[in-house]
């Protein structure tokens, strides 16, 4: 039994839907629990760059007779306080895990004060208890793609939505940031980033972008349903390393017959294409560390073919947070020569990985940071990240920017740790 | 999201108009954050209990927002020890029950980590459905070497964290025996850090031989807390911790007074002579040293106060006793922020009115509604608001006086005078950019 002392309670579906929503503008969310639930989730953003859901998020105080009868009318106040105050497009109803146990019935609740709410009224249900946050974050993505976008008016040529990043996505901003500057490169803008920094408003008119980018594996359902409702394709993966990168401006490229320019290319890989043979000596090699990467799928997979072509490292473990969507996960892997892959491992199990491999490096979140303290080279690189702040976007992990700020931090990380040449 | 668009009609009270231990009104249906759960305060505590573990059996919502928040504590210079073990709470477990969970969790805890104590912290989870945790831990603790004790923190049947926090203070007691009483040794109940032994409160007491035995919860170990009733006197200095002393008066006959933390040089002096009479000492001449040179920083800093206004959110203790000396330093006093007012705070209230004084008083917990009320106010200072964006683009000066929390008595007013004239680091460039972006740079 895991009682996480070293490690942490997975976070529940509601909190993805949380996060899911926490980025969209003109949406407010409406939790039915009590207040503490409500209050305790400052702590939860803190650890997100420290971003306040001041104004998105609030609870209608349930109390004990609410509990007891299962009287819905705080709710119901709630609802009419927030459309009549902030006049909101869209107002979420979200439950917490006391609203699944007393039964409330949030559509049935919708059903019934729809018709004098201004504002869309969307229902959250499984308080809690459907699975981990990807799962929120998933059901968040699906219900805004079928619900929320409208047909579109005229469909914009060069433009593309990026599905997938959202508040807890890792080192979002700077690798935001990167996918904005490579389509810019193309000649292509973002429609709208879902969910990050978008709005109700750009949801109902996504589907006049021409492509679909997909950042992580919880966005694929999403995507799915754009393509089916609007026939809108899309192209699923981040953009690792200068070979990775190339190959996704290509495809991106074909996808909307943008083609980058030659010059284009030569100039970024001029600034930003070292390689780390000409940032190291003879006498600096890399290629017997041992590494451990502990990120979700998308970004897993992309750091471990990065660390192999452009550092020629391979990667000893890689330890995933969920099961990913894709159901062949495991031969991607395998693919690239690496057999040893955990998923949501508890702490003695990590631990014994860990001991077992004894890497110079590892790629992870802060808890796997701090149960490897003893690594020379830790990298945060996945949340959660309580003791880490990726606010600035000039660090960027995707992209030749990213390419560039990885290969720099790992050559001076080595150079403070020159003992992992010797060993 | 405009503040324009919220009403703080029937929001706000003044204090002539505010009753005795009743919550002030809500200032909205939908709030933002709302109160602090008992869970969230509970799981705080625990870990400053020494030898001890705390199994937090709840919904993924409670145990990971309290993981962080431990984490996140782990990295201010009052860290508090990793002792939270989580043991979570799922869609089966409702259904077909999670007591044979809790019971392998327990065994397992025992046998790994051997607390001497462990605290198992129910949420509004098992209150509703309401599993009989008692009744198993009774069976459990045959089988096991820690001392077991439920806390229940069930947060829909309160409007604040104070039942659980009692409820945490009263399990204490448990692990207390009855003692031969040393004479000349005191707890301090209610006291939040470390420090306690620091004090100026420690060495008045100490230079008439009076020693303060434990500060609980703060760092007592079981073993501290078994031994704790051998006291000759408790002193709670909060109302948190009130029960424990009168449980403790019940179960062990150990005398207590109930003082909470006073700001003003004259409550100060008067809460000392009530230590002083109830630990048979004379306080009196030292206290006029100490109350003299506070007098003096009063006096030094009017000049620098004087004549501004100021919005005032709770502090530990007395609250309104903080209001008084922001008032004898010269600040108007515009808003106080409150949950309610207990009977200390009553009394306290009565001497302001009695001075003319008679600020809007407004339930804090909602950030949209203080945020508007600061806005409509436009206090020159705001004390306790941690909010520095908002503070920042409103022109407001904050005060933070969290450092001032860790001392007691006339050192603790003397913290918060220097307090009050330090801008928190980094608030100059904060307010800079604000002006910039309301001068429209952007």
């Amino acid at each position: 039994m895991d009682l996480k002392l070293k490690s942490y309670p997975a976070p529940s579906d509601y909190f993805g839907v949380l996060w899911g929503l926490s980025g969209v503008e003109d949406l407010l969310v409406l939790e039915h629990g009590s207040t503490g639930t409500c209050s305790y989730n400052v702590v939860n953003y803190m650890i997100m760059n420290k971003q306040s859901p001041k104004g998105k998020l609030f609870s209608c105080g349930m109390d004990e007779d609410d509990v007891v009868m299962g009287r819905d009318d705080k709710l119901k106040r709630a609802v009419e306080e927030l459309d009549q105050t902030f006049h909101p497009k869209i107002i979420a109803l979200v439950a917490t895990a006391v609203t699944s146990v007393i039964g409330l019935d949030l559509g049935g609740i919708i059903e019934e004060i729809q018709a004098r709410t201004d504002a869309k009224l969307l229902s959250f249900a499984s308080g809690g208890f459907a699975g981990d946050y990807t799962l929120g974050i998933k059901e968040v993505f699906r219900k805004l793609a079928m619900e929320v976008a409208e047909e579109p008016k005229e469909r914009k040529p060069f433009s593309v939505n990026v599905i997938g990043p959202a508040i807890d996505s890792f080192n979002n901003v700077s690798d935001l940031a990167e996918l904005r500057r490579l389509l810019s490169l193309l000649g292509a803008d973002i429609n709208t980033v879902f969910t990050c920094h978008t709005s109700v408003g750009e949801i109902e008119s996504m589907a006049s972008a021409s492509l679909n980018l997909v950042t992580r594996d919880a966005g694929l359902g999403a995507a799915q349903i754009l393509e089916d409702r609007f026939g809108i394709p899309y192209v699923y993966g981040l953009p690792f390393g200068v070979k990775g990168t190339v190959e996704w401006l290509k495809e991106v490229g074909e996808r909307l017959d943008l083609y980058l320019g030659r010059g284009t290319l030569a100039s970024e890989l001029e600034r930003y294409g070292f390689s780390i043979l000409e940032l190291t000596t003879p006498l600096q090699r890399c290629d017997h560390l041992r590494a451990v990467i502990s990120c979700p799928y998308d970004y897993a997979l992309g750091l471990t073919k990065f660390m192999q072509k452009e550092w020629g490292i391979n990667p000893s473990l890689v330890v995933l947070p969920n099961i990913p969507d894709d159901p062949k996960f495991r031969e991607e892997f395998n693919r690239l020569g690496l057999f040893d892959v955990l998923i949501e491992p508890d702490t003695t199990t990590l631990e014994e990985a860990m001991a077992r491999i004894d890497p110079h490096i590892i790629f992870g979140n802060s808890y796997d940071l701090h149960i490897a303290k003893n690594v020379p080279i830790r990298v945060h690189a996945a949340f959660p990240a309580f003791d880490y702040i990726y606010r600035f976007d000039g660090t960027p992990f995707v992209g030749f920017r990213g390419h560039a700020y990885l290969t720099q931090t790992f050559v001076n990380l080595l150079n403070q740790n020159p003992e992992v040449f010797r060993n | 999201m405009k503040l324009d668009d919220i009403s703080l009609e029937g929001k706000c009270l003044r204090l002539s108009e505010v009753v005795e231990d009743v919550a002030l009104p809500k200032t909205a249906d939908a709030q933002y954050p709302g109160s602090h759960c008992a869970f969230r305060t509970v799981a705080g505590i625990l870990p400053l209990i020494k030898n001890s573990y705390g199994l937090l059996l709840g919904p993924a919502i409670c145990l990971y927002n309290a993981k962080l928040t431990v984490n996140i504590r782990s990295l201010t210079s009052d860290p508090r020890p990793n002792n939270l073990l989580f043991l979570t709470y799922s869609q089966d477990d409702i259904i077909f029950g999670f007591h044979k969970k809790v019971r392998e969790a327990i065994l397992e805890v025992d046998r790994k980590y051997h607390p001497e104590v462990l605290f198992l912290v129910t949420t509004c989870l098992q209150e509703i459905i309401g599993e009989d945790f008692d009744a198993s831990v009774e069976e459990i603790q045959r089988m096991v070497k820690a001392r077991l004790l439920v806390i229940h923190t069930d947060n829909f049947t309160c409007e604040d964290a104070a039942p659980g926090i009692e409820n945490v203070f009263l399990s204490l007691s448990e692990l207390m025996e009855p003692q031969e009483t040393v004479e000349g040794s005191i707890n301090l109940l209610g006291f939040w850090t470390s420090k306690a032994k620091t004090t100026e409160l420690a060495r008045l007491l100490g230079s008439e031989g009076i020693k303060i035995k434990n500060a609980i919860p703060s760092y007592c170990s079981p073993e501290d807390l078994s031994r704790a009733p051998g006291v000759s006197l408790n002193i709670a200095l909060d109302h948190f911790a009130l029960k424990l002393a009168k449980k403790m008066k019940e179960m062990f006959g150990t005398e207590y007074i109930y003082c909470e933390r006073p700001y003003h040089p004259d409550s100060i002096e008067l809460w000392y002579q009530k230590i002083a009479d109830a630990s048979g000492i004379d306080l009196d001449l030292k206290v006029a040293d100490l109350k003299r040179e506070t007098e003096e920083l009063i006096s030094q800093a009017k000049g620098s106060f004087s004549g501004k206004s100021c919005a005032l959110f709770g502090q530990p203790g007395r609250t309104l006793d903080m209001a008084f000396l922001l008032s004898e330093l010269g600040i108007e006093l515009k808003a106080i922020m409150l949950h309610r007012l207990l009977s200390d705070d009553y009394r306290d209230a009565q001497k302001l009115l009695a001075e003319g004084i008679d600020p809007l008083v407004f339930r804090g917990d909602n950030a949209l509604q203080t945020e508007k009320l600061l806005s409509t106010l436009r206090p020159d200072i705001c004390i306790g608001c941690r909010d520095y964006g908002v503070l920042a683009r409103q022109g407001i000066e904050p005060c933070m006086l969290i450092p001032s929390h860790f001392k007691l008595g006339f050192e603790a007013t003397n913290e918060i005078l220097n307090l009050m004239r330090q801008e928190p680091a980094g608030f100059w460039a904060l307010r800079y950019k604000e002006q910039l972006l309301n001068n429209g740079a952007v």
